[in-house]
Parts: C-alpha cells; sequence; structure tokens
C-alpha cells in the first residue's frame, strides 16, 4: 500500500479525475473531500459492507430457515453466551 | 385504503399502529423509507421489518440485546441528530430508542449485523441504519455458536 504524508489543506491526485482533498484534522478524524467521476461509486467501507449485507438480509428467508432459527435463539439465550 | 399487503402474511387488515421512517432509507435500499414492525409471540423474539412501499421486502430482525446482553451503542453524532435525538450522548436502549439488529441467513447459519443496527427514536419513530465507525461488532455475528457449549 502506498503510504503519503499530507497536512491539512493538501491534495492528493488518482489519475486524472480523481482529487482528493485533506479538508479538516481533528483530534481523532479526518474530514476528507473527493472529487471524482459520477460514475465511480465513493463511500465509507463499512458502508458497503452493510449495503451488502442487507441485500443478502432481503433476499429472503423460508419458513423453515426461520424456525430454525428460533429454536437456535431460544436454546441459546444471551445470558449464557460468551 | 384498508391494510397493507406483506411479504409473509398476505394482507393484513388493519392500518399499522406503529411505523418506523427511515429519512434516508437503508444502505442498499434508499428509496424504502416506512416501515412496519411485526411481532408475534410465536415468533419472539424476532421482530419482521416489513415495507410498506414494497410488499417484497421484508427484514428479519432481532433487539441486539438478545443477540449480545452486553452490546454498547457507538452512534455517530449525525446518526443520532437525523432522528432528532442530542448528537453529544448515546441514547438509552429500551427507554429512548429500539435498536435492532437485521438477520440474514446464510446456509451455515444466520448472522446478525451488530456494525450497523436500526436506531429508532421511540418517541417519534424516526429510524436510521446506525453504521459504526469503530470495528468493534462484526457485520456477521453468528446467531448460533458453533462451538459445542462448554459448562464452567
Amino acid at each position: 500500500m502506498l503510504m503519503m504524508s499530507r497536512r491539512e489543506g493538501e491534495t492528493i491526485l488518482i489519475g486524472d479525475s480523481i482529487e482528493i482533498v485533506i479538508a479538516h484534522i481533528g483530534r481523532s478524524r479526518v474530514r476528507v473531500g473527493i472529487r471524482a467521476p459520477r460514475e465511480t461509486p465513493v463511500l465509507a467501507r463499512e458502508v458497503k459492507l452493510v449495503r451488502e449485507e442487507n441485500l443478502a438480509a432481503a433476499a429472503g428467508h423460508s419458513a423453515e430457515a426461520v424456525s430454525r432459527l428460533l429454536a437456535g435463539i431460544r436454546s441459546n439465550p444471551p445470558a449464557s453466551r460468551r | 385504503m384498508s391494510g397493507f399487503v406483506t411479504k409473509h402474511f398476505g394482507e393484513l387488515p388493519a392500518q399499522p399502529e406503529v411505523e418506523f421512517e427511515f429519512p434516508g432509507g437503508l444502505p442498499g435500499f434508499e428509496a424504502r423509507r416506512r416501515f412496519v414492525p411485526l411481532h408475534f409471540e410465536r415468533s419472539d423474539p424476532l421482530i419482521f421489518l416489513q415495507s410498506l412501499e414494497d410488499p417484497d421486502l421484508c427484514f428479519l430482525t432481532v433487539p441486539v440485546l438478545a443477540v449480545d446482553a452486553r452490546y454498547r451503542l457507538g452512534v455517530e453524532p449525525e446518526d443520532l441528530e437525523a432522528i432528532g435525538l442530542p448528537g453529544d450522548r448515546q441514547p438509552r436502549i429500551g427507554k429512548e430508542v429500539l435498536c435492532l439488529a437485521v438477520l440474514s441467513i446464510y446456509a451455515e447459519g444466520a448472522t446478525a449485523n451488530l456494525l450497523a443496527p436500526l436506531v429508532v427514536n421511540l418517541k417519534t419513530g424516526k429510524a436510521v441504519q446506525a453504521v459504526r465507525a469503530d470495528s468493534r461488532y462484526s457485520h456477521q455475528h453468528p446467531m448460533v455458536s458453533e462451538e459445542t457449549p462448554v459448562c464452567s
């Protein structure tokens, strides 16, 4: 992985069409400005994970799968879990 | 208009009493904003979250505390403000907010998304899928441990 040190207000270019500006450096987080072509999706990694997980979650669940899940939850209540 | 159509339970006769509104939708379902929680005694503690805008969309959820009794919220200030709560402190689960984990059913078993719980303002019904910025919890937390339980 390429590592680069930048100060507040400085910019990084990726190819000809993507620009990343270090807009603000706070105590524990950095605010970043991103300029990219409309067709390039830009999102936080965890939001991508959640999007994929939501799509999988909505894909459907048979009645049988739901009852199996329920049986599992009931035989293993959270209090007994680590 | 009377009733609404659900994915698993056909058409329910009455208008829902409780409705959750996600002003920004959910990641992957940005245009779906209105959901009704359906809870039945025989499927407790599961809560079916039925979309009012798409009869084919129904999430299977469970209160986070039923997955991990010691779950600690980590909602970003902007998410709290989006549902009308003060952004400078975490809300109390069960008092100010309802906190649900979305379940996915895979061949290997079900998992709960503890990385991004659904947080609902109990007073207003305004809701958000609050994606945590830390990596304290998994988006695929196994619902039932694969390991053999050990008695201590």
